[in-house]
């Protein structure tokens, strides 16, 4: 029956279209871990900020069933939480791991407790009134069986995600601001001794990860489901951060990276629920993490670069 | 008058950094600002460059008080710095460092191409060629200083302040320096030259103003004064002519046969053959970066060679572990005295029994005597004036000069045969750097063994009696006191072939 399935052309389309909508989340946030990792910002609290945007998209939804409200609210309150963040990093000197762990220790709490004060309800809110990110009609394809199934159920913003990564990849390499954004990440005193505000680029570019990652929550929260569980991230910034590195914060080989993480994730989910249900299949993509950044660096090394992310 | 500063005041804590210091230049002037470490002259002019903001004071440029806040707001007055620890990107291009901060740009992108004609008409004008795409990995030393000059005059400076600028430089690119230094006085830029090299100032300068401790000591012309009178001037005494007394030279106490690093089929240090003797001085003359720091740890075990042998006192330690090596006879004062010479966070007595706690009287058992490491601190204190409070104090709350001192004696001290010094005056000042000097001459006078690496050709000159030049990590010539010039090792430094 395995064997039926893997020649089945149809299931081609659909792991590659789970592949897609399960990257676009983690794109989101890669894309601010790599724009961190080149002003030299090891930003731990991805995760933790990613899963403020899922939360708070879903309160915004709850209060005014509007999408693009929802949005801002993800993006709002996951950028302003990075800004703090951002703050105690670089004007206050504090570690970054520290700050970045007690950012994601503080916001899987916030949101667990806000849950219950807000919904009344433990574990996951679900509500019928909830709206989910508009889908991209693809009713034209329905005679393609490959692309219908290859393009279904995505949303705008899983495009968008894409489209971002092209948009960041001109900002870093062609704009005066993207090069003077790198430079701070090579010699920050240089930077200064010009009279450029290096400061402001570093808590600016970890604002906007938290922005970046806040859509990428948004995306968790209300686009293939819409929901809030606890801890609806379980990982994924720190899988965005991987795909970060392993990208080489490029945004090009972020898009790469980020594929690689969603692929492993939908391999998990069908093995995970045809072959043999065990929890070893959900720790695939952890797994993948693992590997995936070993090899990475360990080639790095052997090629004498050096390594990227601190 | 073209700039103008006025009592200019700055305190850090109880200390005057600057006290009532004024400063005048002219148009096309060269002012060379002198003194000792500390002196405040790096202050003064990080006040005008904006990067230290001034207690009280003004600064006027064309008789119009100016506020300098930031370094965005001197360029905006035509002051630029050329800063002593380069502040270029070595990822970046020439190009990309030179026009950075002021990035020609079209509509939406960098103008990568005008910003390559910049570049070239720059060099062009100024007579500084550089090929814009070429990236400052590797790149020279002196072709580095270059890019930071450019960058500066891309600002379009009037004023082009030089903090320290040989200090990394070998002689040939020091003569280019000066040549450059004239030429952009000759077509109207003023020059502020911070330096403790008085031969420079007697060559370049057309005025110098003197600094002691905070306060303005001297402004003199060059022309009616002298080195003698600038040196008493900046250290508020005569400095004695050092005397190098004959020693009868014994046993080789230290050899290295064949010895090389290789890496990835590069060859760091290439068939190094060199012997130190007992009541010598050997000097190792070269550009940093040539393979100095990777002789040291070859013999000291903290890199492993690939070929070749290490010999101390007649035993073969290569490639054994430091702990063999310093109970073999070895002592070192490292490069970095910060990194690898002392724990910037452990206190004096700590750092004054490092590498030797596990002697007797330090420690019993395995339990540190401190009652007696502080006394033995406190001797070193004593006998090599190092300027502290307490033996308690944190390494990191002393003055570089003294960091160097208390390490030094630390090394000194266990009288070892033969010691390793690498730049042990790097950024101390002419008070604690003649000490130095005295306590090296007076190690090899005792009858041991000094290795002395330095990218300070005149202090080798001044101490070695014999000078072994390193390029590349080859050994490029072999000189003794009384055949060694400054022009032949000058130019073996650079990878010039023997002249012979």
């Amino acid at each position: 029956m395995i064997m039926a399935m893997v020649i089945d052309i149809e299931f081609i389309a659909h792991i590659l279209n789970s592949t897609f909508r399960l990257m676009t989340p983690i794109l989101f946030v890669a894309l601010g871990s790599a724009l961190c990792n080149r002003v030299f910002i090891f930003n731990i609290g991805l995760e933790g900020m990613m899963l403020t945007g899922a939360f708070f998209a879903i309160v915004a939804n709850y209060y005014t069933h509007s999408v693009i409200i929802s949005l801002l609210a993800a993006m709002f309150s996951a950028g302003l939480v990075a800004w703090v963040a951002g703050i105690f990093m670089v004007k206050f000197k504090g570690a970054m791991l520290v700050v970045g762990i007690s950012v994601n220790i503080l916001m899987l709490g916030a949101t667990t407790f806000l849950m219950q004060i807000i919904f009344g309800v433990k574990g996951a809110f679900v509500d019928t009134s909830l709206v989910s990110i508009p889908k991209v009609n693809v009713e034209f394809l329905r005679n393609v069986p490959f692309f219908y199934t290859l393009l279904g159920s995505l949303t705008y913003l899983d495009y968008f995600a894409v489209v971002l990564a092209v948009i960041l990849y001109y900002y870093m390499f062609r704009t005066v601001s993207g090069f003077r954004l790198r430079s701070i990440g090579f010699n920050k005193e240089a930077a200064n001794s010009i009279g450029i505000n290096a400061d402001r680029i570093q808590i600016g570019a970890i604002t906007f990860s938290g922005i970046l990652s806040g859509l990428g929550g948004a995306l968790l929260s209300m686009g293939a489901v819409t929901m809030f569980i606890q801890n609806i991230t379980s990982g994924r910034g720190f899988m965005a951060m991987a795909a970060g590195a392993l990208g080489s914060a490029h945004p090009i080989g972020v898009v790469f990276a980020s594929t690689f993480f969603g692929l492993a994730q939908t391999l998990s989910n069908i093995f995970d629920t045809q072959i043999i249900s065990s929890e070893f299949m959900k720790a695939i993509p952890y797994l993948a993490t693992i590997v995936a950044l070993g090899i990475f660096n360990y080639t790095k090394i052997k090629r004498g670069g050096r390594i990227n992310n601190i | 008058m073209f700039l103008r500063m006025e009592n200019i005041y700055k305190k850090y804590g109880s200390l005057y950094a600057n006290k009532d210091v004024g400063l005048t230049l002219k148009k096309g002037e060269i002012l060379a600002l002198v003194g000792e470490n500390g002196a405040g002259k790096t202050t003064i002019m990080k006040v005008l460059y904006g990067l230290v903001k001034p207690d009280s004071g003004d600064i006027f440029i064309n008789d119009k008080k100016v506020d300098i806040t930031n370094p965005r707001a001197a360029i905006k007055h035509g002051i630029g710095m050329v800063q002593q620890h380069f502040m270029l990107f070595d990822e970046f291009t020439v190009m990309e460092n030179i026009v950075y901060g002021r990035e020609p740009r079209g509509k939406l992108f960098f103008d990568v191409k005008k910003a390559k004609q910049d570049v070239i008409n720059l060099g062009k004008k100024y007579e500084l060629p550089l090929d814009p795409d070429r990236g400052l990995n590797g790149m020279p030393v002196g072709l580095k200083q270059r890019v930071e000059i450019l960058k500066v005059l891309y600002q379009d400076t009037d004023i082009i302040i030089f903090d320290e600028p040989t200090a990394v430089l070998t002689p040939q690119e020091v003569t280019e320096l000066l040549k450059t230094m004239k030429s952009l006085a000759a077509i109207g830029k003023s020059i502020i030259l911070i330096t403790h090299k008085l031969n420079e100032v007697m060559e370049v300068a057309d005025r110098a103003l003197v600094m002691r401790e905070g306060e303005k000591v001297g402004d003199v012309l060059v022309k009616d004064t002298s080195i003698k009178e600038l040196s008493y001037l900046m250290v508020g005494r005569h400095i004695p002519n050092r005397k190098v007394p004959k020693v009868k030279v014994g046993q080789t106490v230290f050899e290295t046969k064949n010895l090389s690093i290789v890496k990835k089929d590069v060859a760091i240090l290439d068939d190094v053959s060199i012997n130190v003797k007992r009541g010598e001085i050997v000097g190792i003359a070269g550009v940093s970066g040539n393979g100095q720091s990777e002789l040291v740890e070859a013999v000291f075990g903290l890199k492993k060679s690939t070929s070749g042998n290490v010999i101390i006192n007649g035993v073969d330690v290569t490639n054994t572990t430091i702990h063999n090596v310093r109970d073999n006879g070895v002592a070192l004062v490292p490069e970095d005295r910060n990194i690898h010479g002392s724990a910037a966070m452990a206190t004096l007595t700590e750092n004054s029994i490092m590498g030797y706690y596990h002697l007797d009287g330090f420690s019993k058992y395995g339990v540190i005597d401190y009652k007696a490491s502080e006394e033995f601190t406190k001797e070193l204190i004593n006998e090599f004036d190092v300027a502290s409070s307490s033996t308690k104090q944190l390494m990191n709350s002393l003055s570089g000069g003294n960091v160097q001192k208390l390490i030094l004696a630390r090394e000194i001290n266990h009288k070892s045969p033969f010691l390793i010094v690498a730049e042990p005056t790097r950024g101390v000042d002419i008070g604690a750097m003649e000490f130095i000097h005295k306590e090296l001459i007076q190690k090899r006078t005792n009858g041991d063994g000094v290795l002395l690496i330095s990218s300070e050709l005149t202090e080798i000159l001044d101490l070695s009696d014999r000078i072994y030049v390193i390029f590349e990590g080859q050994i490029k010539g072999e000189f003794t006191r009384e055949n060694a010039t400054k022009e032949e090792i000058g130019f073996l430094m650079l990878g010039g072939n023997s002249i012979e």
